[in-house]
């Protein structure tokens, strides 16, 4: 099949993303993964979607590192085979939302170099999902400075931001703005590169990125607002989702309980109502975080029903994945710390 | 979709010409025959995609494999419509 725009495969790929979304872990498995050791995990995994994986890296790692490699290289894996799938249009979204994981990359390898981690430590967070080659997140891990890091940035799309936010932390030594800069950088990138009358399907993937900016700022604002720190909300502010504009959040936030309110009244109310309900009810922010996250999951789910040909699929399917691996990489960690079932429960995310 | 606009504008010049001719251009035979050919068309534009996510499937996981077959088939009961008529004419 050509790569011409117009001709891309959405029946094929959904149909594939579909396939392997509904092959992903489900409650009963998770249950099945709470009560078990760490060996037992990798055993467990062995038998299913990782047994590739697992079998490759056994020889090298054993317990929690191996389960470790495991997932990354599996989502790594996945994510390489969607693009393979997708032709034309889509291909382009698909890789545009796969970048994602370069921010990720980027934000990891500057926290890393802050902390003088040790090279093999960061190379282990890394999720080479997105553009960037192995090659130059190679070198990126081996610098010893953020300022080279930056240098080494700065041909790519996050160049002049984080250029400028360089000399913000320079003057503050706070990671923040860098952090902040990496995450405006990825979403003004993707969002501003879309004609401003899009074709359907671009109007769609629109809506899921605005959907994925507006809740990322909902989390920021609560979380400023629970801390109570004197922070301007609008430093943390990310730009063009559909909730709200800066000067909102920064009235918002001064007022908890007049955000729970627009929030309920917002588009996204009914999706929400759950997580609302739950952040009223309860004193901590995590579980308000979960909720969110949960409701982030199913509103992709619930475009995916009513758009079936359509990135919605995908994106699901891309978010359920990353969600799968945070969820057994939080089992396998919390009992290699010896957490009990209960508080490892809290942690997952399950849909 | 502009591959049916142009066999619409074909088919209405037809029918604006028999119309005007005491000899129809188009025997029945014929009209049958478009009928048949077009149904076949719509046949093939409908598996083109239930065909490729039927292939996606399947390659997902092979016991899709009759399901995928069953489902791409049916549109092909356009075509069987479109033989009926070549019956009923001729």
């Amino acid at each position: 099949m050509n790569a011409t725009v117009g001709s891309a495969n959405y029946s094929y790929v959904s149909a594939r993303v579909r396939s392997r979304r509904a092959a992903l872990f489900d409650e009963n498995d998770y249950r099945k993964l709470i009560r078990m050791g760490p060996g037992e995990i990798a055993r467990f995994m062995e038998e299913t979607e990782y047994e590739t994986e697992m079998n490759a890296l056994g020889s090298r790692y054993d317990g929690v590192d191996l389960i470790e490699y495991a997932l990354n290289e599996n989502l790594a894996k996945h994510f390489d085979d969607l693009l393979r799938f997708a032709d034309g249009q889509l291909n382009e979204y698909i890789a545009s939302y796969l970048r994602k994981f370069d921010a990720w990359n980027i934000k990891t390898i500057i926290r890393g170099v802050y902390t003088d981690s040790e090279t093999q430590e960061i190379q282990d967070d890394l999720i080479r999902a997105g553009e960037f080659s192995d090659a130059m997140l190679d070198r990126l891990v081996e610098s010893t400075s953020i300022e080279s890091v930056v240098e080494q940035l700065s041909k790519t799309l996050y160049g002049s931001a984080l250029a400028e936010a360089y000399e913000v932390y320079e003057e503050t030594g706070v990671l923040v703005a860098l952090e902040n800069a990496v995450d405006r950088a990825f979403y003004s990138d993707m969002l501003g590169g879309f004609p401003r009358e899009p074709s359907e399907g671009t109007a769609m993937y629109v809506q899921l990125l605005r959907a994925e900016i507006d809740f990322r700022n909902v989390r920021n604002a609560l979380r400023l607002a629970r801390s109570g720190a004197e922070i301007d909300p609008s430093e943390y502010f990310i730009p063009d989702g559909r909730l709200f504009d800066a000067d909102q959040l920064r009235q918002l936030t001064q007022n908890p309980d007049q955000l729970t309110e627009y929030l309920r009244d917002s588009t996204y109310g009914r999706d929400l109502s759950e997580a609302l309900d739950e952040l009223e009810s309860a004193d901590g922010l995590i579980d308000f975080e979960r909720a969110l996250e949960k409701a982030l999951l199913e509103y992709a789910d619930t475009m995916t029903n009513r758009f079936p040909l359509s990135i919605c699929p995908v994106i699901a399917y891309i978010r359920a994945k990353e969600r799968e691996v945070d969820n057994i990489r939080a089992i396998a960690r919390g009992k290699q710390a010896g957490l009990s079932t209960d508080e490892i429960e809290e942690e997952l995310v399950i849909v | 979709m502009i591959e049916l606009q142009l066999t619409l504008a074909f088919i209405s010049s037809i029918v604006s010409d028999v119309a005007l001719q005491a000899q129809p251009l188009l025997e029945n035979k014929g009209a049958a025959a478009i009928a048949f050919g077009l149904s076949a068309i719509g046949a093939g534009m409908a598996e083109r995609s239930i065909g490729s996510a039927a292939v996606g499937a399947i390659a997902e996981d092979d016991d899709m494999f009759v399901s995928g077959l069953i489902l791409t088939v049916i549109p092909e009961t356009i075509v069987i419509f479109g033989l009926v008529v070549v019956f009923v004419v001729s």
